[in-house]
């Protein structure tokens, strides 16, 4: 007879949109287990680590000085013909910023988090797949080092990342598309130089296809290095797009890896159905990424606190259907349904660009003044400058 | 398919099945015998440490 563990709340995935699901479901006083298949929740990480002061605040989080590496005050921009757009604090006056993350530490902080506002954790325990029940609620059929058991959940939240099963196995149509999922590679270095102190740099082109490069400091000469590609897009693996950038950026040249990350992002804004009867989905596994950026931990952070919120509220009232479940829906689209379909409708834009009109931008740039450091103001600047851009995004910015 | 060792176990391969048949466990990729080898998850593989066996 295989083990059956009843639960409210089953969160799959303790990333920080799992945590912090699993976080406000227990404050909302319901039972909730959140499972990893991970060792370390946290690590390797997948992601540039980069997020904004009022997103972290928005999602409830407190700073610790423990996870942050580095405050950011400023933004790069680089064409590919090395014309450099600078946002920083001589440019503007206030700049609305944010930080850089540690994320393996950042991460088992929320799930400490998760944990100390009643969630249990465990971890090393991977779902193999599930079954609804005839009462609707969900078991999950979950394996831990050789173990076989189950849990049964009320309510599942699937918050298992860009490659997760639940929402599928749930019969949600919350697929990405293949040319929607970006092939990401980072290193992590040290005797990274920069120009200025706690900017973000971003380089734009053919050097990452339908993506771009990334050089986000984390203190000192250290700095996530990386890039995003799209498969159809490239032609040859991210890993050989990262090289070459490394080897000709004249910052990297002597820069010296310490760390490999790699992993998908789903950039086609949110997925169609991220609820069902008895089920949310949270995070990368909704696809709650900014499609322009690939930034995902604010906006994935704040599907877990409506899913978490919602959970508990549906666990409270005893309806556990679609229909009161699509508050949740209301909520995430509240929060980010418009800034998921502007992104999205700059990033359609702007990665169709090639390097001569991305020049052409950057030198038009140089005359542009900004107020504040933000992507909206950027894409704002842009539908000013170029009437190609105005033609298709002035609607939207 | 060839899973190469140097597979990081990052799971954009399983992001982008069109059948959904790659179970990412902490550090093995499993292929569930719905895969016919349409080679999305080979490109997607920012580490080119997917190949298709010749068969």
């Amino acid at each position: 007879m295989v083990e059956v563990i009843r639960t409210d709340v089953l969160v799959v995935g303790s990333g920080p949109a799992g945590s912090t699901a699993a976080r406000f479901a227990a404050q909302g006083g319901v039972d909730v287990i959140m499972i990893d298949k991970k060792s370390e929740i946290g690590s390797p990480k997948r992601c540039a680590e980069g997020v904004s002061k009022e997103g972290l605040s928005h999602v409830g989080v407190e700073l610790d000085p423990r996870w942050i590496t580095k405050e950011i005050t400023g933004v790069r921009m680089v064409s590919p013909d090395g014309t450099d757009v600078w946002l920083t604090e001589e440019e503007i006056e206030l700049p609305e910023a944010g930080y850089i993350l540690e994320r393996k530490v950042f991460d088992k902080h929320m799930a400490m988090g998760a944990a100390r506002a009643g969630a249990q954790i465990m971890i090393k325990t991977l779902a193999k797949g599930l079954r609804r029940e005839a009462d609707g609620s969900f078991t999950v059929i979950c394996e831990k080092m050789g173990e076989t058991f189950e849990i049964n959940a009320k309510i599942l939240i699937g918050a298992d990342g860009p490659e997760g099963h639940i929402g599928k196995w749930a019969g949600l149509k919350s697929r990405v598309k293949p040319n929607r999922m970006e092939s990401g590679i980072q290193y992590e270095m040290c005797n990274v130089t920069f120009e200025r102190e706690g900017v973000i740099e971003f380089y734009v082109g053919s050097c990452a296809p339908g993506g771009y490069v990334w050089i986000f400091p984390k203190g000192d000469d250290i700095a996530n290095v990386g890039l995003a590609v799209i498969a159809d897009k490239a032609d040859k693996p991210a890993i050989e797009y990262l090289d070459d950038f490394v080897k000709t950026c004249p910052y990297t040249k002597n820069a010296q890896a310490v760390e490999l990350n790699v992993g998908g992002d789903p950039v086609m804004g949110l997925v169609k159905e991220m609820y069902g009867d008895n089920i949310l989905l949270c995070g990368d596994a909704a696809s709650q990424v900014n499609p322009l950026t690939g930034g995902g931990i604010i906006s994935g952070m704040s599907g877990g606190m409506y899913a978490g919120q919602v959970a508990a509220e549906a666990i409270k009232a005893g309806d556990l259907s679609k229909k009161f479940l699509k508050e949740y829906e209301k909520r995430v689209k509240d929060d980010m349904g418009h800034d998921m379909e502007k992104y999205g409708k700059a990033a359609d834009y702007l990665l169709e660009l090639s390097d001569d009109e991305l020049n052409d931008i950057a030198h038009a740039f140089q005359d542009v003044e900004f107020t504040k450091i933000s992507t909206t103001q950027i894409v704002k600047a842009l539908v000013k400058i170029s009437p190609k851009a105005a033609l298709k995004l002035r609607k939207f910015f | 398919m060839i899973v190469k060792d140097w597979c990081s176990y990052c799971g954009e391969c399983s992001g982008v099945c069109p059948r959904d048949c790659i179970e990412v466990r902490e550090y093995n990729l499993v292929f569930s015998q719905d895969c016919n080898d349409c080679g999305i998850c080979v490109d997607a593989c920012p580490l080119a440490a997917l190949e298709i066996e010749e068969k």
